[in-house]
């Protein structure tokens, strides 16, 4: 049977069932558009969810455990013999020293800070980094300049989030985008603490510069260049040998469990705290999204039920036709493929229906949270990420259901009896 | 070469009750149709005239005996060549026109270009078969819109589009009028002239007189009619 043929007698079958044919692909669309909308909610559940804890599955952070056999015994140091070690672990790419600044620091700002005055201070936390570890996210040089230049600092892009939605409204500030940030001093009084209320000797000033903002720097604390902390921590006759932890990348995310393991075997430990908490949160918006799906695919599959006796009754209410189309050449073959070609197009339209529903639904839930939610850090534009792949798959689920529908009632019409079928009133 | 031989042909329906007997509608028929003849079959309802029609058209697979069409055993052939048999060499006529209603009239008469292969330059035989049945300028109409003589006009030009040799009608002026009726029997007869087999099942004499043979169905069996036998 020609396509062509197919699908003009598909057509008009189709048109002469049209309240049928507007109550199954309705089914298919409820179920459709319920899998599409969940599946878009939960991939947009989950980019937010990667914004709050940026975490690369390729990286391990390595730390020296806090109560252990090796580090009783004084063994474990994350030093620079260490770090060659860990270089060499097989599937490591690369690896970042941290170093931690150990002397208490504290930043006060008194001024106009974009065109609002100010009185602010801070406890400082600062922390080494290499350099390589930002790449192009430092805007301005990130490197140690020596004492009484500006000490370059990266900030976690958090931050800039936490004070635009939170900070800057409670208190009137401006708005800010890191672009209006890079560049902008503030001093740092190294040696002090508001906090623990003690000041060490030799304390001094310096200015601290932002030189960008990166998803890869700390959340608490400021990023500086490993070579500054260093000089700093010796300036104040702190130990500057060896780090605080090392960032593993390796070169495939599969390969960091063994990874791991042969840190373990080193003595060393992993500060997965964060990593941890990114993935139980991003397992909950998974299980939770499979439920809806599992839910969304139920529907899908009545749908397909409700199809299957729309098509059980349409064959029989042409039982006399499919007799004549048998008396004028017809097979088995191809009476079964129009009644299929008939549940494929009632799939479709069901299927673009329920995608459109979809996204329609996508719409006011995110227009309904736009003005009703109050701003919050990482609201995001939109919590859907309608993906093609998922438009695709909605789709082809929508097919496959309205094909299994018509399974069987497409194999009773082609398996009925040509000469009694004529004779059907 | 004949193109219709049948020889002791039966036919069995269940029995009417649970452990019965079962039901033989035929005593063994034996025919046999040349090629070019319009041979009508008489007898009264229930004697089997349709099934006999259905089997010589290889719908009904259910029989015993041997049935030979064009020149093809029908015993032997599968359902596909059954269909492609029924698609080139058979055009079906029916008493209750059988025609599909979501389809204009031309539409249904290309119905058998649907199926197979299709039917060569498909259109153009179906504007002139809708032609040659007076039905040119009822082409887009849909069959609500047409008289009962009407259909049966779209239901010959449909069953003559791929220009069949053998023609089988049942009842094919059961449901007209007498002068609906005498303009299809018309058209049977300028079939017959062009040398199409016609194998026609009738209660009606009018139809059985432009036959060139008469045969009566009775107690299971076929018996030349006395009345009309080569009077065509």
């Amino acid at each position: 049977m020609r396509p062509a043929r197919l699908w003009k007698l598909a057509n008009a079958n189709l048109s002469r069932e049209l309240g049928a044919l507007a109550v199954s692909a309705g089914g298919v669309a409820l179920g459709i558009g319920c899998l599409v909308f969940f599946l878009a909610l939960g991939r947009g559940l989950q980019r937010v969810v990667r914004d709050v804890f940026p975490v690369s599955a390729r990286e391990l952070e390595v730390v020296v455990p806090q109560v252990g056999v090796g580090s009783l015994f004084g063994e474990v140091h994350l030093d620079d013999a260490a770090l060659a070690r860990l270089r060499q672990i097989p599937g490591v790419s690369e690896a970042f020293p941290r170093l931690a600044l150990r002397v208490p620091a504290v930043t006060r700002y008194h001024g106009l800070f974009f065109g609002r005055e100010i009185h602010m201070g801070l406890e400082v936390l600062g922390i080494g980094v290499s350099p390589e570890l930002f790449g192009t996210d430092a805007r301005l040089p990130f490197a140690d300049a020596g004492e009484g230049a500006p000490i370059p600092v990266v900030v976690n892009r958090r931050l800039l989030e936490i004070y635009n939605k939170v900070f800057a409204p409670q208190r009137g500030l401006p708005q800010l985008t890191d672009s209006m940030l890079v560049g902008f001093q503030f001093p740092i009084e190294l040696g002090r603490s508001y906090v623990a209320a003690k000041t060490l000797p030799g304390t001094y000033e310096a200015a601290l510069r932002l030189a960008g903002f990166s998803d890869r720097a700390p959340l608490a604390g400021l990023s500086m260049p490993i070579e500054t902390i260093r000089r700093i921590n010796q300036r104040f006759g702190q130990d500057a040998t060896g780090y605080s932890s090392v960032l593993l990348r390796a070169q495939r995310s599969e390969q960091v469990g063994e990874i791991a393991a042969s840190v373990k075997r080193m003595g060393f430990d992993l500060d997965e705290s964060e990593r941890n908490r990114a993935l139980q949160i991003g397992a909950a918006v998974e299980l939770v999204t499979l439920a809806l799906s599992l839910l969304a695919a139920l529907i899908t599959a009545l749908a397909a039920v409700n199809i299957a006796q729309a098509f059980h009754a349409e064959v029989r209410e042409r039982t006399r036709e499919i007799g004549v189309m048998r008396a004028v050449g017809a097979t088995r073959g191809d009476v079964a493929t129009l009644i299929l070609a008939e549940a494929a197009v009632t799939g479709l339209i069901g299927g673009a229906l329920g995608v459109l529903l979809a996204r329609l639904g996508g719409f006011l839930v995110d227009r309904v949270a736009h003005k009703g939610l109050p701003e919050f850090p990482f609201k995001p534009d939109s919590f859907f990420d309608f993906h093609p792949g998922h438009v695709l798959l909605g789709v082809a689920i929508a097919l496959a259901a309205a094909l299994a529908g018509a399974f069987f009632p497409a194999r009773s019409a082609a398996a009925l009896d040509p000469a009694r079928a004529l004779t059907e009133s | 070469m004949s193109a219709i031989a049948l020889r002791g042909l039966r036919k069995q329906y269940p029995p009417r009750e649970a452990g019965g007997e079962p039901q033989q509608l035929w005593r063994g028929l034996d025919l046999t149709v040349a090629e070019g003849e319009f041979v009508a079959v008489e007898g009264q309802s229930g004697t089997g005239k349709s099934t006999l029609l259905h089997i010589v058209g290889g719908l009904d697979r259910a029989y015993e005996g041997e049935v030979v069409v064009l020149g093809e055993p029908l015993r032997g052939l599968s359902d596909a060549r059954l269909a492609a048999l029924r698609h080139v060499h058979i055009g079906f006529i029916f008493q209750s026109f059988n025609l599909l209603g979501e389809l204009t009239a031309l539409e249904n008469v290309l119905l058998p270009d649907y199926f197979g292969d299709g039917v060569p330059d498909a259109e153009r035989r179906a504007r002139e078969g809708l032609a040659r049945v007076g039905m040119a300028d009822k082409a887009s109409a849909r069959p609500t819109a047409l008289s009962g003589g009407e259909r049966q006009r779209v239901a010959i030009a449909r069953a003559l589009l791929a220009r069949p040799p053998l023609l089988l009608a049942d009842e094919p002026t059961g449901n007209l009028d007498a002068r609906t009726g005498e303009g299809i029997i018309g058209l049977f007869r300028e079939l017959h002239r062009d040398g199409i087999t016609l194998l026609v099942v009738t209660h009606e004499a009018r139809v059985s007189r432009a036959a060139s043979r008469v045969l009566v169905l009775r107690d299971g069996e076929l018996f030349p009619d006395p009345r009309l036998e080569g009077s065509a």
